[in-house]
C-alpha cells in the first residue's frame, strides 16, 4: 500500500497532458538548479543541526565544557539545533519526493529511517524523563549514567543516520544487481521494477564465471 | 557564582585525561574523513566507489533512452560489441547542469543519435540487469567531442575532462 501510495507520488502527481509531460517529482529530480540547492541545503543545515547535537551531547557525557551548567549549554544552543533539524526535514522529504521509489527500496534508506526514529525517540525520551530532574545534575562535571547514556545514544543514532545517509549515494545494493539474498529482502526488491536477484543463484549458475 | 563568565576551553588543565583522549580520537575521524573525502568535493559519490580506472571502454552505438535526472544524468545506448552482438549500456553523466555547461542537453542525445563514448566499466562488471559506465566523453557524428562527467571525481586523468590540470 506504501508502494502504491509512492508509485502515484512519483509518476502521477501533478503530471500534465501530452506525451513528454513530466509529473512535480519527475520535473523536480530533472532540474538544473532546485534538487542540487536542495541537497546543498540538506547538508549544509545536517551540519548545523548535527554540530550543535553533538556539542550538547558531549556537554551530557561530561567530555566538553564541564564548567559551564547544562541548562546553559542546552538554553543557548538547542534552539540552533531546532532550526537546523527544521531545515533539514524539510529538505530531507523533498529529496525524497524526488524519487521516493528509489529511497522505498534502499537498504541505507531504511536503516536511516530505523535509527532516525530511535534518535527522536531518544529526544522525547530525555526530555520528559531525564531532563526532569536537571537541577540536580546541572553543574556537575559528569552528569549522572543515565544522563550519560541518553547523550550516547543520541551520538551513536546520528552518526549511523548521518553515514547510512552518506551511503545513499552508492549503488551496491540496487536491487536488480545480483546482490545476496538478505539485501534482497531488506530492499523488497522483488516488489520494485529491477526485480530480485540473488547473487547466489547467480554465481552458481552452469559456466558462469564471477 | 557568574558562570557564563568562567567558560571551559579546551586544554584547560580542567579536562580529564580521558576527555582528551576522547577529543583527539574524535579529531583523528574528522581528519580521516576529510582526507577521505577529499576529490568527491564535487561529485556526487567518489569514482573509484563502483567504476574501475583499469577498465576503460569505448561504445559506439544509438542512444536508446537518457534519463536527465540529479545527480547523475544517464544516457542509454545499445553498444555494437566487437562480436557483432548488440548490448545495452547505460553510462553515468554529470548532473544535468554541469552537461548543460559542457554543451550537452536533453535534445542533443535523442534516441538513435549515433555516438561513441569512451568511459570507465563498472567494478561488479555483472552486466545485470544492463551494463553499466561511468562516461568521460561523447563523440556525436559531426565530429564534435564534449565532455560527459563531473570533474573532481577521482576518475583517472584521461584528458577527457577539460578543467584536469
Amino acid at each position: 500500500m506504501i508502494r502504491e501510495f509512492l508509485v502515484w507520488l512519483q509518476r502521477d502527481l501533478g503530471k500534465g497532458a501530452g506525451d513528454s509531460a513530466q509529473s512535480w517529482s519527475e520535473a523536480l529530480l530533472g532540474s538544473l538548479n532546485f534538487w542540487s540547492l536542495l541537497e546543498g541545503t540538506h547538508l549544509l543545515s545536517l551540519m548545523l543541526f548535527a554540530g550543535t547535537i553533538f556539542i550538547v551531547d558531549l556537554r551530557l557525557l561530561g567530555i566538553t565544557f564541564q564548567r559551564t551548567p547544562v541548562s546553559v549549554v542546552c538554553d543557548r544552543i538547542l534552539p540552533l539545533t531546532v532550526a537546523g533539524f527544521l531545515l533539514v526535514v524539510l529538505t530531507g522529504l523533498a529529496l525524497f519526493y524526488a524519487k521516493p521509489l528509489f529511497y522505498y527500496h534502499n537498504v541505507w534508506f531504511r536503516v536511516k529511517l530505523i535509527f532516525l526514529a530511535a534518535a527522536i525517540l531518544n529526544v522525547f525520551f530525555f526530555h520528559s524523563r531525564v531532563r526532569r530532574n536537571g537541577e540536580a545534575w546541572d553543574i556537575d562535571t559528569k552528569p549522572p549514567r543515565k544522563v550519560r547514556a541518553a547523550a550516547a545514544a543520541s551520538l551513536a543514532s546520528w552518526l549511523v543516520v548521518i553515514v547510512m545517509g552518506r551511503f545513499l549515494a552508492y549503488d551496491w545494493f540496487e536491487c536488480g544487481k545480483p546482490i545476496p539474498y538478505w539485501a534482497n529482502v531488506a530492499q523488497d526488491c522483488r516488489a520494485s521494477e529491477g526485480g530480485a536477484i540473488d547473487l547466489v543463484a547467480i554465481n552458481s549458475l552452469p559456466g558462469h564465471q564471477p | 557564582m557568574n558562570l557564563t563568565e568562567t567558560p571551559a576551553y579546551f586544554g584547560t588543565a580542567l579536562m580529564t585525561t580521558r576527555a582528551k583522549l576522547v577529543l583527539i580520537a574524535l579529531a583523528a575521524g574528522l581528519l580521516v574523513a576529510t582526507t577521505l573525502g577529499i576529490g568527491q568535493a564535487v561529485a556526487h559519490h567518489a569514482f573509484a566507489a563502483e567504476f574501475d580506472g583499469k577498465a576503460p571502454v569505448m561504445l559506439r552505438g544509438k542512444v536508446t533512452k537518457v534519463e536527465w535526472i540529479n545527480p547523475h544524468a544517464w544516457v542509454h545506448l545499445s553498444a555494437v560489441g566487437t562480436n557483432g552482438k548488440a548490448q545495452a549500456w547505460m553510462v553515468e553523466g554529470g548532473t544535468p547542469n554541469t552537461l548543460l555547461r559542457a554543451g550537452i542537453d536533453r535534445n542533443s542525445l535523442k534516441p538513435g543519435t549515433e555516438i561513441v563514448v569512451r568511459g570507465y566499466q563498472s567494478k561488479d562488471r555483472a552486466c545485470t540487469p544492463i551494463c553499466k559506465a561511468n562516461g568521460r566523453d561523447v563523440t556525436f557524428p559531426d565530429g564534435r567531442r564534449l565532455f560527459l562527467g563531473s570533474s573532481g571525481t577521482g576518475a583517472p586523468k584521461d584528458g577527457a575532462d577539460p578543467t584536469d590540470k
